[in-house]
């Protein structure tokens, strides 16, 4: 009854399935890895996307922002009247230097003001716990959940700040998060380092006090109607606000908040299409390998089929029935490692960033991706040998097999086969005369081993990244940056700061620089020349000094101003006197941190007009009076920060072990199933094809050793010759995905590791080893004497 | 005409109440049954019966392939039942040369690299020029088995088998599977082997006419010796016909 069920036919497809479960099992895996990595990256690029959208709507996130000098309060009216300005807010925003106990080197914070009449109408905050500040009461704070995390930092804690060269206790009775804060990073630093930096939230009253600043405000966030012409209206606002020292009004996309979040979206697109494209490429060779091999030795079923009338298109269904199988098994479980992987990623993201809320879902159009993706890849794989098995005509598919004509084979190996015994013969005919297989073989070790370059490659690029960063380029113990620019003779009194054993000066200004039609927003820096503290990068990681004449761009700005070397751009300052000049690319520097342009200090000072005016200080300091030094910068009311360098490694160190290491154990796991799958795919589809000759062998008297020869000895021939190749492969690919993971803070470059290297090699040949291993048990169990009985 | 099992002081092989079962309880197949047999050293011995009466299942054993279920098989003063598996592989690499109904040939190697391939394993082998001589496939030595017609294939099968110059040369059907030219050809080649190297040679058969050329012809049926005939007046093998 039950049996009646199943077609005949569909009862030979079970069993063929079950014959290469291994096969199915491997590709299956190495579908699920690559589907799944993809189903979490859609899936949570998506739910980000949705997260902030939503975050931002109900918080009422700015969608334009103008920092002034100061103006006076009815300027907003002004603004308000703006057309397509929905809402406005003023606020007096600035930065303090904190000091509680269990603070070492100063803290410090960005300050908002809060408006006199109830919450903001921009730039909400959700508040996690205590209340909002008495606008009655000067000294009370809400502070940013980060921060108050990492300091320990509790309802009615006090904290000591010095604002505008006083000092304030300001009690916490609040903590909170806003849109505009989900990644918060001190002036100048790219990492978050929430027990050095924070967000703090006072009254208006209290920080106009504070500031000076009663009856003005220094800040103005809009945000706009719907379907509003952002440009526009950034023209009106920076015309509204042109008397006050507006340094011009911008959108999202210049919010340091925002701009991570989107560059951490476009990551994950990265991710979802690099890996999984990998991994079904691996799934197709699998496939072909598996199915490739079925039909070979189904020959005469075939030729029955079809001799008893099947149609072509009936027997390449059948075939293709069952690389349908593994594809619905791989897309299965990638379906439900996908939403596994998505959640715990999910829980990372929302713990990192204090969304209020952020849950992980993937939308059915991407599962169905996810599915029609590994339909597509077993498909391509299945093709090749479905259409051999529709080709084979009857007759000749009845007829046993002739051997196998090595007679084309014989040309360049006769000529070696003179030195090599009859077992190695065997190994190098076999090759020979079946190119395309051992190219599928090899390649998809390649494919494997390229990906454990790569991964191998990741922690190396790196470590040389730091290491430029931090020993080369940046071997300050202190950046100290002034509240305003100040004359060069200060440096007399930073030298004489407790534990300073060497001080460098720098200038930057805030700049916008035009080339063609390409405009961009950034710093440029004055170095002075034979810095012995910071330095420019040049080509390969070395030290450069500044340009002589000129500017030099980081390449990654010269790239988006399409600058060579000999071009004149403009640049043009943001604030202050708001200088404009014409100035020739001197050179392309190779910063790994950040994009900006660099002059020597001296010019740069004469191109604004102002010689002798620096922004801050690098300093190298006497470890033992560490302590001393942070008791005096403390309460230093000229300093508007204080960036300890290695510290800032420490961070940017344990920011990278947490995210791409864990990425890169997991890259590491999948290259490991990648090559063991091929690995072990290609040793059994050897063992199957060879079982014939092999139980021959055993028969004229060879040993169970000498056998093994001929088996693991293609297989390691194959292996060795897809090192190079895996090797090439991973230096391009790494190359290539660098290229693809570089932003504007980041330059990554591929770095070539001979640990690397030496580890993808080794493990490669480890993971065919084991499948060699495996497979020559097989030898043991050869059947001698039925394979004389009767051909295949 | 003597006996010839008295007339040899030493038996090539002996074996004594060999038996060979395949699985057990009701499907079990009894593919041997008690056999005992002397076959003396140099001796060219025929064995005929229909198909599935366990002519092939005796060679195999007495070939080092397979097993014995129960019983005693001897070669020279050594018990073929009592080898491990290595020592086995050992026996066939030294003393045994097989050939098959399918040649099984190494599809990958010419004819002279599959004459090769046991020589690299002998003592003190023939040259393959020699072996794949005796055989009349000198001019064909740098053929892959794919470019011979199946005569040809089992020729070079048996040239392979002589190479090492092996005491037994066991031949399961050698020519069930070609036409009486060919057929002729490949048994001219075991029986001029015989004459020269006096290998103890057994060919399975199941064409009564082929047995004419043995000395001795063992009929087999049911797993059992059922009469050993000695060949009066044996007939070379370009008298045969089937
Ligand atoms: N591996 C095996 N498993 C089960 N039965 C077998 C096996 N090999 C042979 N037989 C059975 O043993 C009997 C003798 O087989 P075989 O020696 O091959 O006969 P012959 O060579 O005389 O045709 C047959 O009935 C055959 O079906
Ligand atoms: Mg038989």
């Amino acid at each position: 009854m039950v049996k009646a069920r199943f077609h005949p036919l569909d009862r030979k497809l079970l069993r063929d399935v079950w014959r290469m479960r291994i096969h199915a099992a491997a590709v299956a895996l190495v579908l699920g890895c690559g589907l799944s990595v993809y189903i979490m990256s859609v899936g949570m690029r998506a739910s980000l996307e949705r997260t902030r959208a939503d975050y931002y709507a109900a918080y009422q996130m700015m969608d334009l922002a103008a920092d002034l000098v100061r103006a006076p309060d009815r300027v907003a009216a002004d603004l308000q009247r703006i057309p397509d300005v929905a809402a406005i807010e003023t606020r007096i925003g600035g930065y303090a230097l904190l000091d509680a106990p269990q603070i070492v080197e100063p803290a410090s914070a960005r300050l908002v003001s809060l408006p006199l009449d109830g919450r903001p109408r921009i730039n909400d905050l959700a508040m996690v716990r205590g209340r909002w500040p008495d606008p009655a009461k000067a000294e009370e704070a809400v502070v940013s959940e980060a921060f108050a995390n990492a300091l320990g930092l509790e309802i009615g804690a006090r904290l000591a700040a010095t604002i505008h060269g006083r000092r304030h206790i300001l009690t916490i009775v609040g903590i909170a998060n806003a849109p505009e804060f989900v990644f918060v990073s001190a002036p100048g630093e790219l990492f978050p380092q929430p027990e050095r930096f924070g967000v703090i939230w006072m009254g208006r009253t209290a920080l106009a006090r504070a500031f000076d600043m009663s009856g003005t405000f220094n800040e103005a966030i809009f945000r706009l109607a719907p379907g509003a012409d952002s440009r526009r209206v950034s023209a009106a606002i920076d015309e509204a606000l042109r008397a006050y020292g507006s340094s011009g009004a911008y959108g999202r996309d210049r919010m340091m908040s925002d701009r991570f979040l989107s560059e951490e979206m476009k990551q994950l697109t990265t991710m979802a299409i690099f890996l999984p494209a990998f991994f079904l490429l691996i799934a197709a060779f699998l496939v072909n390998i598996a199915l490739g091999r079925v039909i070979a030795t189904e020959r005469s079923n075939i030729g029955l089929l079809k001799a008893f009338g099947y149609a072509d298109i009936a027997v390449a269904w059948h075939y293709a029935k069952s690389a349908l199988l593994f594809a619905a098994a791989g897309a299965m479980l990638a379906s439900i490692a996908g939403i596994i992987l998505g959640r715990a990623v999910a829980d990372i993201y929302r713990d990192y960033y204090h969304f209020p809320s952020l849950d992980f879902s993937a939308d059915a159009a991407t599962f169905a991706g996810a599915w029609a993706a590994a339909i597509c890849a077993v498909s391509i794989g299945a093709i090749f040998s479905v259409w051999r098995a529709v080709r084979l005509a009857p007759a000749e598919a009845l007829a046993p097999p002739r051997p196998a004509n090595y007679a084309r084979a014989s040309g360049v190996s006769s000529a070696l086969a003179v030195y090599l015994d009859a077992k190695s013969r065997i190994i190098l005919r076999r090759i020979q005369r079946f190119p395309r297989r051992a190219a599928t073989t090899v390649i998809g070790i390649a494919l494997a081993m390229a990906l454990l370059v790569v991964s191998g490659a990741f922690p190396a690029v790196m470590t040389q990244l730091l290491n430029v960063h931090f020993s080369v380029a940046n071997r300050q113990d202190v950046t100290l940056s002034f509240a305003a620019p100040r004359e060069i003779a200060v440096m007399h009194a930073v030298t004489r700061l407790p534990g300073v054993i060497y001080a460098e000066p720098f200038r930057a200004d805030d700049v916008i620089l035009r080339h063609g039609r390409h405009e961009v927003r950034e710093a440029v820096f004055g170095l002075p020349f034979n810095a012995r503290l910071s330095r420019l990068i040049g080509r390969y990681g070395a030290a450069v000094e500044p340009p002589p004449a000129g500017i030099a761009l980081a390449r990654a700005l010269a790239e988006r101003l399409e600058a060579s070397p000999g071009d004149a751009i403009e640049i043009e300052q943001v604030s202050g006197r708001r200088i404009e000049a014409r100035i020739r690319v001197s050179s392309i520097v190779d910063p790994m941190v950040g994009s900006s342009a660099y002059m020597n200090i001296d010019d740069l000072g004469r191109l604004f007009r102002e010689p002798d005016r620096i922004s801050g200080a690098h300093l190298a300091l006497d470890p033992a009076r560490y302590g001393a030094f942070n008791a005096v910068i403390k309460e230093t009311p000229a300093l508007a920060g204080a960036s300890f360098l290695r510290q800032a490694e420490q961070s940017m160190r344990r920011t990278f072990d947490e995210g791409v290491g864990v990425m890169n154990y997991l890259y590491i796991a999948f290259a490991a199933i990648m090559a063991g799958g091929v690995a072990f795919s290609a040793a059994r589809v050897t063992m199957a094809e060879q079982e014939r000759d092999l139980a021959t062998l055993r028969v004229l008297g060879f040993s169970r050793g000498e056998v093994s020869y001929v088996l693991v000895g293609e297989l390691f021939v194959l292996a060795l010759l897809a090192v190079p190749l895996g090797c090439a492969l991973g230096t391009l690919l790494g190359i290539w995905l660098m290229r693809l993971f570089q932003t504007d803070m980041y330059s990554f470059s591929f770095t070539f590791d001979p640990g690397g290297y030496a580890f993808a090699i080794a493990f490669t040949l480890a993971c065919v080893a084991a499948a060699a291993f495996v497979v020559r048990l097989g030898i043991d169990r050869l059947d001698m004497v039925g394979v004389l009985k009767a051909r295949d | 005409m003597t006996q010839v099992t008295s007339a040899a002081p030493l038996p090539a092989f002996q074996t004594a109440a060999l038996s060979k079962t395949y699985g057990d309880g009701p499907t079990a197949v009894h593919a041997l049954r008690d056999v005992d047999l002397k076959i003396a050293e140099g001796e060219l011995i025929v064995l005929l019966g229909p198909s599935g009466s366990g002519k092939s299942t005796l060679l195999n054993i007495l070939g080092g392939l397979d097993r014995a279920s129960s019983g005693e098989v001897r070669f020279h003063d050594a018990s073929l039942v009592a080898m491990n598996d290595r020592a086995l592989t050992h026996f066939r690499r030294r003393h045994v040369g097989f050939i098959f109904q399918f040649y099984n040939l190494i599809p990958s190697l010419t004819a002279r690299e599959n004459v090769d391939l046991v020589r690299e394993i002998a003592e003190d082998p023939l040259s393959a020029e020699e072996a794949l001589d005796l055989v009349g496939l000198a001019d064909r030595m740098d053929h892959f088995p794919a470019q011979l017609s199946g005569g040809e294939q089992q020729r070079v099968a048996v040239a392979r088998a002589i190479a090492k110059r092996p005491a037994v040369l066991l031949c399961d059907e050698p020519t069930g599977a070609l036409d009486l030219k060919t057929g002729v050809r490949v048994l001219e080649a075991l029986v001029e082997i015989n004459k020269r190297y006096r290998s103890t040679t057994l060919i399975v058969t199941h064409n009564a006419d082929v047995a004419r050329l043995g000395e001795r012809v063992i009929h087999f049926a049911d797993g059992r010796i059922r009469v050993i005939e000695t060949n009066a007046a044996r007939v070379p093998p370009s008298e045969l016909k089937w």
